[in-house]
């Protein structure tokens, strides 16, 4: 680390006047000097001399007891989704530190700021099969944005100091800090400094765009007559909204979101089309064949994007403007490729790009809208037969005006959410995009409701995914914390059914659920709830939940064997889109 | 597909601890084989150097590789050659028996054609170092193998680029190296 030290470190934030510091304590302050005001964690052996300098920080740090490590982290991703701000957990070693993982591979995936936090054997016992040892640093190292283990807690400013650079700068990500227990007991031998760090000799993302990829990127717009823009969670990641919304209305062009993008521009606005991919909406999935020049902003090209990505939009010219150079090319070829954050570059792009009117464009893509609303809405919203996931969503979405921070897990209720739910504040859908991690809802509405204190939080889980992280109602009800949750019950793992009904000959394998009284175990935990199962109790059951004081479970029992449509087959292309 | 190519990837990095794993999960995970890798100290101090040699059909996968690499906090570069673009060397030892009653070896035909040189003489048996590219190794190994090879070992690839400037110049700038120059 010798090189890298040298130049890193521009202002002193915290200085410790004098006062010898343990490892624990350093931390402590360090996670103060970083802004931290909330982490998730679990105590455990290895990490114990850091919680018994937590004990004296309890006025300044708010310690939310989770009742699994896998719970942190994704109450950590939830904090940081909804708030912006890095999100941190923390575990002891070993188990600890594995269940953590699946929250660490989900930020990865998902570009969500997180610092983990993990003890570990005392370092004279590193490689001995020590209690509850295990090569954390190994295992994480392909999910982490960066990783590091601290021997010493001399070390500890300057690599906290690192890795909430690391975990929030450019693309954001997660960081795992292992602490070895004899660095947290340790006393320092050095002054305490706190030096915050924007800058890393291996490390060092291009914020501000090259004006020469910006005037490429504005000829390529201006010249275009069938531009259409694919806005992902960059812009939200970079608070690029406003840029956005001035672009956008500027060069009046179409515009749709990838499921992470949802609520980068509210759904009322007249350029909106939708959102796109394997469950999006029609329009914008098959427009993607029609554009002359595709304006990819904040965005991967996720397979779950394109379909057959060697298919997907090959008429098109691209301009990419992305953050991480790595992803330039990567799926699609770019032809103005700009790298930089959404908010730089839009900024700079603003001024280049010519007023237009494509209201005859934008109408191609109205066209379409009808075929959708037919086979698909209407069927969804009939209101006939057992209620369908659509109108549960569709009534909350009603109700709350839109409004909501709304936190979804994986599946059919995930794709229904998004499709029903009409958008009109950023940072307004949390899911698990990338990883699709059941059991991703709970504990990330309770970290979603940490972040943003002041929204509502409404967590839309499948019956399968609740039972996968139940056990943080626990976590939720010790809070105090109000989140609001709707179970859509249809007693199937309802999106495995679905390719098992469409790609595998209805051979259900494994799929159905002997479910448990939810509501029981919630009242078990200490949160009220009630069952909805007629139509139309339907309303008022809504209205209980959101107007309920504290938590809340909403347990709507929904049609079986409903499918998600429209749908683009795993690896084939737009064109092959089914309405049913 | 283009025809298999050899590429030669130097990496400079910040010499941690866990840096080796940290750049071979990329390969493991887009399973490619790495040849050879060989990982030293640059003339800067803290600075390693790894030269990793992989084969591969397509220009554009080794290339999205090499950005994969650089996305390692601790990684300061990357550069990615084709054979013609650098000069580049292995080495390697050969442990040959001479008993009394051997053919004694040509070592006319082992300094003068293959460049080859003896490092060790031993009670019956020498060491012969031959330093070269890949072929010419293997060239030599064809030649020697009827004297009986005890041990052969190969090293890795080590490479400097076909340029005027030293690489480590291309490192971040705003960092103040110390030199063993």
């Amino acid at each position: 680390m010798a090189t890298a030290t040298k130049s890193i470190g521009k202002e002193v934030s915290n200085s410790s006047n004098g006062k010898v510091y343990s490892g624990g304590q350093a931390l402590m302050e360090c996670l103060i000097a970083e802004g931290v005001d909330t982490i998730f964690g679990y105590p455990g052996g290895a990490i114990m001399p850091v919680y018994d300098a937590l004990y004296d920080y309890m006025d300044r740090i708010e310690h939310i007891l989770v009742r699994h490590e896998q719970g942190a982290s994704h109450a950590a991703e939830g904090y940081a989704r909804s708030s912006g701000r890095v999100g941190v957990c923390m575990a002891t070693s070993g188990p600890g530190a594995t269940n953590l993982i699946t929250g660490i591979a989900d930020a990865i995936i998902d570009c969500t700021p997180m610092v983990a936090i993990t003890g570990q054997v005392a370092s004279a016992l590193l490689g001995t099969d020590a209690f509850q040892e295990t090569d954390v640093i190994g295992i994480t190292a392909p999910v982490c944005k960066w990783n590091y283990q601290i021997t010493s807690a001399d070390e500890i400013p300057e690599i906290m100091a690192k890795a909430f650079y690391i975990a929030r700068a450019g693309k954001p990500g997660p960081v795992l800090v292992d602490i070895t227990k004899d660095a947290q007991v340790a006393f320092m031998t050095k002054k305490f400094e706190y030096k915050k760090v924007d800058w890393l000799p291996g490390y060092h993302p291009r914020i501000k765009p090259k004006m020469e990829q910006v005037e490429k990127a504005a000829e390529l717009i201006n010249s275009a007559k069938k531009p259409y823009i694919l806005v992902g969670h960059g812009v939200l990641i970079s608070e690029a909204m406003e840029e956005f919304k001035a672009l956008v209305e500027k060069a009046d062009i179409p515009v749709a979101s990838t499921l992470l993008g949802l609520s980068a521009l509210s759904i009322e606005h007249p350029n909106y089309m939708g959102w796109l991919g394997m469950h999006g909406m029609y329009a914008p999935n098959v427009m993607t064949d029609e554009c002359d020049v595709l304006i990819a902003i904040g965005m991967r090209f996720d397979d779950r994007v394109t379909g057959d990505a060697n298919r997907f939009a090959k008429q098109a010219r691209i301009v990419h403007i992305e953050v991480d150079p790595a992803e330039i090319d990567k799926i699609k070829k770019a032809e103005a490729p700009v790298i930089g954050d959404a908010k730089e570059a839009l900024q700079m792009l603003l001024p280049l790009i010519e007023k237009r009117d494509f209201t005859d464009w934008k109408q191609q893509f109205r066209d379409l809208e009808p075929a959708e609303k037919e086979a698909v809405n209407n069927r969804d919203l009939a209101g006939e037969g057992k209620i369908k996931m659509a109108e549960v969503v569709k009534m909350v979405s009603d109700k709350t005006n839109g409004e909501a921070c709304v936190v979804v897990d994986v599946g059919q209720h995930q794709m229904v959410t998004a499709r029903y739910y009409d958008f009109k504040k950023p940072h307004s859908y949390i899911a698990s995009g990338g990883l699709g991690t059941m059991g991703f809802a709970i504990p990330a509405a309770f970290g979603a409701k940490m972040g943003a204190p002041d929204r509502d939080v409404i967590a839309f889980i499948g019956d399968g995914c609740f039972q996968m992280t139940i056990q943080e109602l626990g976590t939720i009800a010790q809070s105090g914390k109000a989140v609001k949750m709707i179970i859509l019950n249809n007693s199937f793992l309802g999106m495995v059914r679905q390719w098992q009904q469409l790609f595998f000959d209805r051979r259900y394998s494994f799929v159905d659920l002997q479910n448990p009284d939810f509501i029981t175990i919630a009242k078990g935990f200490g949160i009220p709830g009630h069952t909805c199962e007629a139509r139309e109790n339907l309303s008022e059951s809504i209205d209980q939940l959101l107007s309920s004081e504290g938590s809340y479970l909403l347990e709507v029992i929904v049609e079986k064997e409903e499918n998600v449509f429209p749908m683009v087959p795993a690896g084939t292309s737009v064109s092959e889109i089914r309405l049913k | 597909m283009e025809q298999l190519k050899t590429y030669t990837i130097c990496v400079f990095t910040e010499n941690s601890i866990g840096l080796l794993n940290k750049i071979t999960i990329i390969f493991t995970r887009r399973r490619l084989n790495i040849e050879s890798l060989t990982v030293s100290e640059t003339e800067r101090k803290g600075v390693s150097r790894f030269t990793i040699v992989i084969k591969h059909e397509q220009r554009e996968a080794v290339e999205k590789l090499v950005r994969q690499i650089r996305k390692v906090v601790e990684v300061l570069s990357v550069f990615g050659y084709l054979n013609e673009d650098i000069v580049y060397n292995d080495i390697a030892l050969f442990k040959i028996p001479t008993p009394l009653d051997s053919k004694p070896l040509d070592m006319e035909t082992i300094n003068r054609e293959h460049k080859a040189y003896i490092v060790y003489w031993g009670l019956d048996y020498v060491v012969l170092q031959k330093t070269g590219t890949e072929e010419e190794i293997f060239d030599f190994f064809k030649y020697i193998k009827p004297y009986g090879i005890l041990e052969f070992v190969r090293s890795g690839r080590v490479a400097v680029a076909r340029t005027p400037k030293g690489l480590v110049e291309y490192l971040p700038d705003e960092v103040e190296w110390e030199y063993y120059l």
